[in-house]
């Protein structure tokens, strides 16, 4: 064709492209942002793609985020870090749009980039655009700029980091609510950056600020902060400055705040040390975990266990405890189903007799709540216990709710359950697996629910696997082969299910002592969707048997099957045989 | 016997407080919910020492009256009526009273301090009365008093929202569906409202003392109350606040300015605030009031703060009053008629087809306030919109963008740059008749199109020659498109060796 001789100008194709009414297509576009700056070359990038991408700021939203995220991984394309400075007025530009999701992915590659930058360049080009967003006119830039101080403040100048410093603390007084929660927000990200001797004197300062707001939603953000400043200070200092704001924010008439301590609460017990979480966290944790508000004692009963760790197992008995007690019987389901995901837990950290005397009776009542999702959190960590007080005190005392559970109206309940046996039967062993749970293995093949019967046949395979084909042979074989004159259709497939899963573990000689007459005389069932799958689990017993089996047995089955007058039936029979072919083929 | 009944009240009152677990035979989780709330709203009594109450006290030292009284927690009790006492003695009853109602009463269950409850309503009911006939001047103490028992009780944090709620079901469940949280105790609450809307639109109060009490932070907490689930208080709330951008003339701006700052926190923040229809209904009045011509000012809150409100997938809640402060403006100054179209342009929603018929249906009360130059500027734009909407899937969609036909106005202006327009519309009309599913949206085509005939032949055959011209050219362009950057891979790949 005579187009390619024409000259190219990858810019004026991009500039061609981005002109399209088809958003899809400068989407596209950008994406391939990286492909014109190669055609162009390190210079030409430099002087002529990046100078127009910072003019071409005008675009959908969608356009945007997608050149703010290309624009992060763009320094090889520029030339390398030394001409990494040229990415950041184009990325100047997004960090001032009003979509947030633009506003930060700018951010974000501002970050990416100002991390890789030399000192010299941090300093010439980096610092001085932190400063210009932060002294901007429109609250987005002001709201991007707390983004990228920590950033910028390692490896400036001391002057610098003064003034930097200084616009920080600004930002956190400005005038929108806006800008001040950003500050809040990102308060703890940049004074991990800022030398000891500034935390106390100015840090502090701001985030003492911020804590005093009047706006909720700023006050908030700043007790998330509590924590992240809280480890980077000194005990001594934390215990000073931040301990008091903590145990006031406990307190606080907003529900909110109350719930961001709780959720942040033995993360400072960790910057404090144990004492002073001795003398003034404990008691707020305990507030908290009597909380008015539902919502508070969910969060404060999700980190039970991981405040306990931190406190001597006397403590937590003595002021930990008794409020567990009470959140097992709250009148929230929530706060039940917090307290049950974490409350197993804690056995390790309580030791065997306490286990036995204090929580033992707080797990059973769990696990015969009548909110389903409770239930399940108990079980999901039954092993945690078992680690504590051994099994045969476990098994005594907690088994009949399981098998309760194992009958459980709701099927998601039945499914946790099934999920668990086999962790259960290694833990249990098995000695007290016959008699209790066989059964109950055997009743789920043929629940109503599909993706029960599903999981009941997945769970014998792995019974087998835990077990041993000796032990299945005994205790699940035969059982399942029984299912096989079973009216319902549906139950007889289950058995060709829980074959097609058990042959490969069982081994040869089994699946054609056992399994295979009893497939043969399922090919002769009335119902076509037995006989295709039948067809199919023949196929997927092929490598699993000698070639003589393959050859005298499953072919001359299949055979029958693909003259069958139901064309599934014959379709799938047909695909096995091809596949015997195949593996004929394959091994001569 | 009144004793007992207080005593075994208190006993209740304190009983519940401790804790609620008592109500462990909750069946569902509705009900659940239900008591967690109720209980919730009833007990403040742990955050009695809270930053909250030492900030309000912070705010207002001089105000505090050093009477004994006040400095105790209050109590419900009988008192003589205010126009049973002296003139001399009145303040101080009426200081009393007002005091006495900045306590809280249980609503959770009707059997818990009933007399107390009504001894409250009461109260509140005289001293209503007493703002509403003026029968004797409110000072500056009095309403210092008044304005902090009404802070004591309207402001407090919120429960939590649907959203909040860990029982509520994930996301994907519309917030106009669900039942909304009516506060227990409205009882009492409406009557403080009522309280306040009588001292903020009394005669008798000098907006000059009142801004004392009536200052940033009431207002502020006052907004901040618009997220409330109640529409009752929303309504009141809505009313409160408008009179007191009425009378408070000095707040104004601070006024516009926090709406302003909620708007962005719901549209680049949060995307929840239940309230915002009810601020758009006041900025709406606020909007009717301004001077012509507009203070620059307001256009950039215009284009900043107002048109991105279109671009929330919830903006069915609050359009309505959306679109009328979007028409006010455009009716004040028509120059701004471009402004908006290109914003509602920037913000046309590209999947949500309920939207779409709503960003129509505004359009056309824009394009009917729209004088013929500011509609050239943008004709090019919005048409090409307008045409995608005619080849909508959606028959709701495609049908709305064609009734715009029917508009005299509309209709005029299209006349009036029909060698624009019509090339554009050309294609989507051409579509529709080839091949849109629906019969009526069919139909309507056709008569646009024998409308566009009928204004002008020659040019409707040019444009049918051009149209046919680019269908050829279609598949050309797309390949040429391919090759293009099939070649710039090369040269890239060739570059980069």
């Amino acid at each position: 064709m005579a187009m390619v001789d024409e000259p190219l100008y990858p810019i004026a194709v991009l500039i061609d492209e981005l002109k399209n009414d088809d958003i899809q297509l400068r989407l596209n576009s950008i994406r391939r942002l990286s492909t014109i700056a190669r055609a162009l070359g390190e210079e030409r990038t430099r002087k002529e793609l990046i100078p127009f991408l910072s003019e071409n700021s005008d675009d959908d939203d969608e356009v945007l985020l997608a050149m703010a995220e290309e624009l992060g991984v763009f320094i090889p394309f520029v030339g390398g870090i030394e001409f990494a400075h040229v990415l950041l007025p184009p990325l100047e530009s997004l960090c001032t749009v009003e979509e947030t999701c633009v506003r930060e992915k700018a951010v974000e590659s501002l970050c990416k980039i100002g991390s890789q930058m030399k000192e010299n360049d941090l300093v010439e080009s980096f610092v001085p655009l932190v400063k210009r967003l932060a002294g901007g006119e429109w609250f987005a830039a002001r709201v991007s700029a707390c983004g990228i101080f920590h950033v910028a403040y390692q490896g400036c100048t001391d002057v610098l980091k003064t003034e930097l410093r200084a616009t920080y603390s600004q930002l956190c007084k400005d005038d929108m609510p806006m800008v001040r929660r950003a500050a809040a927000s990102n308060l703890g990200k940049f004074a991990t950056t800022v030398e000891s001797t500034f935390l106390i004197a100015e840090i502090m300062t701001m985030f003492d600020d911020l804590t005093k707001d009047d706006q909720d939603s700023v006050r908030l953000l700043a007790v998330e902060g509590c924590a992240a400043l809280g480890k980077l200070l000194e005990p001594q200092d934390c215990v000073a400055r931040i301990l008091p704001v903590i145990v006031n924010f406990s307190q606080d008439k907003s529900w909110r705040v109350r719930y961001m301590v709780a959720n942040q609460l033995y993360e400072l017990c960790e910057a404090v040390g144990p004492d002073c979480t001795r003398t003034d966290l404990v008691p707020a944790y305990v507030r908290l975990l009597r909380d008015n508000e539902a919502e508070v004692r969910i969060a404060a009963a999700g980190k039970v266990t991981k405040f306990c760790r931190l406190l001597n197992p006397e403590l937590a008995i003595q002021h930990i405890l008794p409020c567990v007690k009470e959140l097992s019987s709250d009148s929230s389901q929530h706060v039940r189903s917090a307290l049950a995901s974490v409350i197993m837990g804690m056995a390790p950290i309580l030791g065997k007799d306490s286990t036995i005397e204090h929580l033992l009776p707080i797990f059973l009542s769990l696990l015969k709540d009548e909110f389903p999702d409770v239930r399940l959190n108990i079980i999901s960590k039954l092993d945690q216990v078992n680690q504590v007080i051994g099994i045969d005190l476990l098994s005594q005392s907690l088994l009949p709710a399981i098998v309760e559970l194992a009958e459980d109206r709701h099927w998601r309940v039945r499914l946790a359950i099934i999920e668990y046996v086999p962790l259960l039967a290694s833990q249990l062993g098995i000695g007290f697996f016959d008699d209790k749970l066989g059964a109950l293995c055997m009743q789920w093949l043929q629940d109503k629910v599909y993706s029960i019967r599903e999981a009941a046949a997945n769970n014998l395979k792995r019974l087998a696997e835990e077990f041993g084909p000796e032990w299945a042979m005994q205790h699940l074989v035969p059982q399942v082969l029984d299912m096989v004159n079973n009216p319902h259709y549906l139950h007889r497939m289950m058995v060709l299910r829980a074959i097609s899963l058990m042959a490969p573990v069982m081994g040869s000689e089994i699946t054609c002592s056992k399994f295979l007459p009893v497939v043969v005389e399922a090919s002769k069932d009335r119902v076509p969707n037995i006989k295709f799958n039948v067809a199919k689990l023949l196929q997927s017993l092929i490598p699993i048997v000698d070639q003589s089996v393959v050859d005298k047995t499953i072919r001359q089955c299949l055979v029958d099957l693909s003259e069958d007058p139901d064309v599934d039936v014959r379709y799938f029979a047909n695909q096995a045989l091809n596949s015997i072919d195949g593996s004929t083929a394959a091994q001569s | 016997m009144f004793n007992k009944i207080i005593k075994l009240g208190q006993k209740k009152f304190n009983k519940s407080d401790q804790h609620h677990q008592d109500n462990n035979n909750n069946n569902n989780n509705t009900s659940t919910n239900t008591v967690v709330r109720g209980s919730r709203t009833t007990t403040p009594a742990p955050s009695s020492v809270s930053n909250g109450e030492s900030q309000t006290t912070a705010q207002s030292p001089s105000q505090t009256p050093n009477h004994p009284m006040f400095t105790t927690t209050p109590i419900l009790e009988v008192l003589p009526l205010l126009k049973d006492v002296s003139s001399s003695d009145r303040p101080l009853l009426f200081m009393k009273k007002a005091h006495m109602c900045s306590c809280h009463c249980d609503f959770s269950d009707t059997l818990i301090m009933p007399r107390e409850k009504e001894i409250k309503r009461q109260t509140l009911l005289e001293l209503v009365d007493f703002l509403h006939s003026s029968s004797g001047k409110v000072n500056e103490t009095m309403q210092s008093e008044l304005i902090r028992m009404v802070s004591a009780n309207i402001f407090r944090c919120l429960p939590p929202a649907y959203h909040e709620n860990t029982g509520a079901p994930p996301e994907g469940n519309d917030p106009e569906e669900e039942e909304p949280y009516l506060e227990p105790w409205w009882p009492h609450l409406q009557l403080v409202y009522e309280l306040l809307l009588r001292y903020v639109v009394s005669s008798e109060i000098e907006p000059k003392t009142a801004k004392k009490f009536i200052n940033h932070t009431f207002v502020s907490r006052l907004l901040d109350l618009f997220d409330s689930e109640d529409p009752r208080e929303r309504e009141y709330l809505k009313t409160v606040l408008h009179r007191i951008y009425g009378k408070f003339i000095f707040h104004r701006p601070f006024i516009r300015c926090s709406i302003y700052n909620i708007f962005y926190k719901f549209l680049y923040e949060t995307e929840r605030c239940i309230g915002i229809g009810e601020l758009l209904e006041i900025l709406g009045s606020v909007i009717n009031g301004f001077t012509v011509p507009m203070r620059e000012e307001h256009r950039l809150y215009l284009v900043k703060a107002i048109l991105p409100l279109h671009k929330s997938k919830g903006i069915s809640i609050y359009h309505q009053q959306l679109a009328y402060c979007v028409t006010q403006f455009v009716e004040k100054d028509y120059k701004l008629a471009d402004t908006v179209i290109r914003g509602l342009l920037k913000f046309w929603p590209l999947t949500n087809c309920q939207k779409e018929v709503l960003f129509l249906g505004e359009l056309e009360e824009v394009l009917d306030a729209t004088e013929p130059s500011e509609f050239q500027q943008c004709v090019v734009p919005l048409f090409t919109q307008i045409g995608k909407c005619l080849n909508s899937a959606h028959f709701q969609v495609a049908e709305r963008a064609l009734f715009l036909w029917n508009n005299e106005h509309i209709v005029g202006l299209i006349a009036q740059n029909k060698d624009v327009i019509f090339p554009i519309i050309f294609e989507a009309l051409e579509r529709n008749m080839k091949g849109h599913w629906n019969q009526a949206v069919h139909g309507l085509s056709e008569n646009v199109r024998r409308m566009f005939l009928e204004m002008d032949t020659e040019l409707f055959e040019e444009c049918e020659k051009q149209y046919l011209e680019n269908e050829a050219k279609a598949c050309e362009l797309l390949e040429q498109r391919e090759l293009t950057w099939k070649r710039l891979e090369e040269a890239a790949s060739l570059a980069a060796n």
